[in-house]
């Protein structure tokens, strides 16, 4: 369901060989290429919109033969365009006046997710039978957003620990949600 | 295919969430993971089913956002403290030796002093300069007074201060994105999230937002209030309003009753929370919009639920530990 189409799509044979290189990396990459922006982001259509974005990058280098490796490169932009937006978001909620309040409504950032009361509260019962700890870390880091060197200065621990307890409650909320929908 | 993926794959998947969630990461951390998508096609399903998972729980509204912060990241103690007596006795050195170095500093710096309360637990307390305060349920209120500068910080809640004045010596709060100081006076401050109100019952109060680091309290840019005004600070406007109140009324909570003008009835349910046994959840983000005015006695919330379908468009789901305030829509009518 996440391979949409992209405007990127060609056919590799009629293209120049680096164009068909960009292709093929299109085919084989870009469902992990989407999931690892939206990893960063918290959102789809902002992992499709910066997606197309950098394979158009990646089409438009001058010297494409002095990149090692493509695959990387294409990780490598998408990163850095994910940095730049997760930038652009946090001045825009810094600054709310430079937005009028009408804009605000046509484009949340990012969108809000709409959730069954009886699955909120199952999750919440989820993060209840985890150790104070490791919902504590998840709830700073993947519900209010902080980032984990805060998450592991607030906690007194060290930031492995931070991601070590973040993981394993991630794991447990969504095996807890996959029961719920496959029931 | 519905079959449930298996946990150890669920774990991986996860384990590469946070590794790639650090912008910090190198080229090798996203070979490293490439590489592991490609080992099985399971993986990359689980890594996408995991990702989804963090997009919807890092969007959630912010009431419930609020409530779970509440619950699972207050800050706790720790608990390491019981098992090593050893280390109690090293730490109760250190505790002396930095409680000393904190008096011979005591001149030059603020030492930092919390209270807070519990749910429906309203508390007195008189800080070290005389000047009391009142504490709402469930709040919580930082006091750093240095020999130039009384600084309090509300984190969350409602007080009411009862300044005792001194020119040389300001008595600044601070409630988020709001400074109100003191010119000598009695006021309510009243802290939901970002969402800041401001009631003053006796002298004045210069209320100014913090434009970043630097608090101009005492700037232009400040905006004076005196007894009878009620000052409203909106977030998402950086507006304020000004409105009357009277003192009875700014101060009912101390009473047991929680007065609202003309408020969001997320702000309204926010602070219904903080006195109440079972939690109250709105479902539905339109509802936190609608407007109420009106007065709940702390002990009747109950009783106040119940008639709310008498004048919003919404119904009330009880249960043993919450209630849950939804849309009356089309959707739910069987």
């Amino acid at each position: 369901m996440l391979s949409g189409a992209t405007d990127v799509g060609l056919d590799a044979a009629a293209l120049p060989a680096h164009a068909a290189q960009v292709a093929e990396l299109y085919r084989d990459h870009n469902r992990a290429l989407i999931a690892f922006l939206r990893c960063r982001l918290n959102s789809l259509s902002d992992a499709q919109e910066l997606a197309q974005d950098a394979y158009l990058r990646l089409l438009t280098l001058e010297h494409p033969e002095r990149v090692d490796s493509l695959r990387a490169y294409l990780f490598r932009i998408a990163s850095n365009l994910a940095v730049d937006r997760l930038r652009m978001r946090k001045v825009r909620s810094d600054m709310p006046l430079e937005q009028p309040p009408e804009n605000l409504h046509v484009t949340p950032v990012p969108e809000r997710h709409v959730w069954a009361v009886e699955q909120l509260r199952d999750l919440r019962e989820a993060l209840r039978e985890l150790p104070a700890k490791t919902s504590q870390a998840f709830v700073m880091h993947a519900i209010e957003g902080w980032d984990f060197h805060v998450v592991a200065h607030a906690m007194k621990l060290s930031e492995r620990m931070v991601r070590y307890h973040v993981s394993n409650a991630l794991a447990h909320c969504r095996a807890r949600v996959d029961k719920l929908e496959m029931p | 295919m519905d079959k449930i993926l298996d946990e150890k794959t669920l774990y991986a998947a996860a384990e590469w969430w946070t590794r790639l969630r650090d912008p910090k990461d190198d080229v090798k951390t996203v070979e490293q993971w490439l590489e592991w998508t490609q080992a099985d096609e399971r993986n990359l399903a689980a890594f996408e089913r995991v990702t989804e998972l963090g997009d919807r729980l890092g969007t959630l509204d912010d009431i419930t956002r609020r409530q779970w912060a509440g619950e699972f990241a207050r800050q706790q103690p720790a608990p390491s403290r019981h098992r090593f007596p050893l280390a109690v006795a090293a730490s109760t050195l250190l505790i002396l030796f930095s409680g000393y170095l904190a008096w011979s500093h005591l001149e030059a710096r603020a030492t930092p002093q919390d209270y807070v309360s519990t749910v429906a637990q309203n508390r007195d307390i008189t800080l070290s300069d005389g000047s009391t305060v009142a504490l709402g349920g469930a709040s919580k209120l930082t006091a750093r007074f240095s020999k130039d500068e009384r600084k309090v910080e509300l984190g969350a809640g409602e007080a009411f201060f009862q300044v005792v004045h001194n020119t040389q010596r300001p008595f600044v709060v601070t409630a988020g994105n709001v400074s109100i100081r003191d010119v000598g006076t009695a006021f309510d401050v009243r802290r939901t999230g970002q969402y800041v109100t401001i009631a003053v019952t006796q002298g004045r109060v210069q209320i100014a937002e913090n434009g970043g680091a630097d608090s101009r309290v005492s700037g232009s840019g400040a905006l004076e209030a005196v007894a009878g005004q009620l000052v409203s600070y909106d977030p998402t406007t950086s507006a304020m309003s000004v409105s009357s109140i009277t003192p009875e009324q700014a101060t009912a909570w101390r009473s047991d009753r929680l007065e609202f003008i003309n408020e969001p009835l997320g702000v309204v349910i926010a602070n219904v929370n903080r006195y109440s046994a079972r939690e109250v959840l709105v479902a539905n983000a339109n509802l936190e919009t609608l407007t109420f005015t009106g007065t709940i006695k702390t002990a009747a919330i109950d009783s106040w639920l119940d008639a709310l379908p008498q004048i919003f468009p919404l119904r009330v789901s009880k249960g043993p530990n919450q209630v849950i305030l939804s849309n009356k829509g089309r959707s739910q009518r069987q």
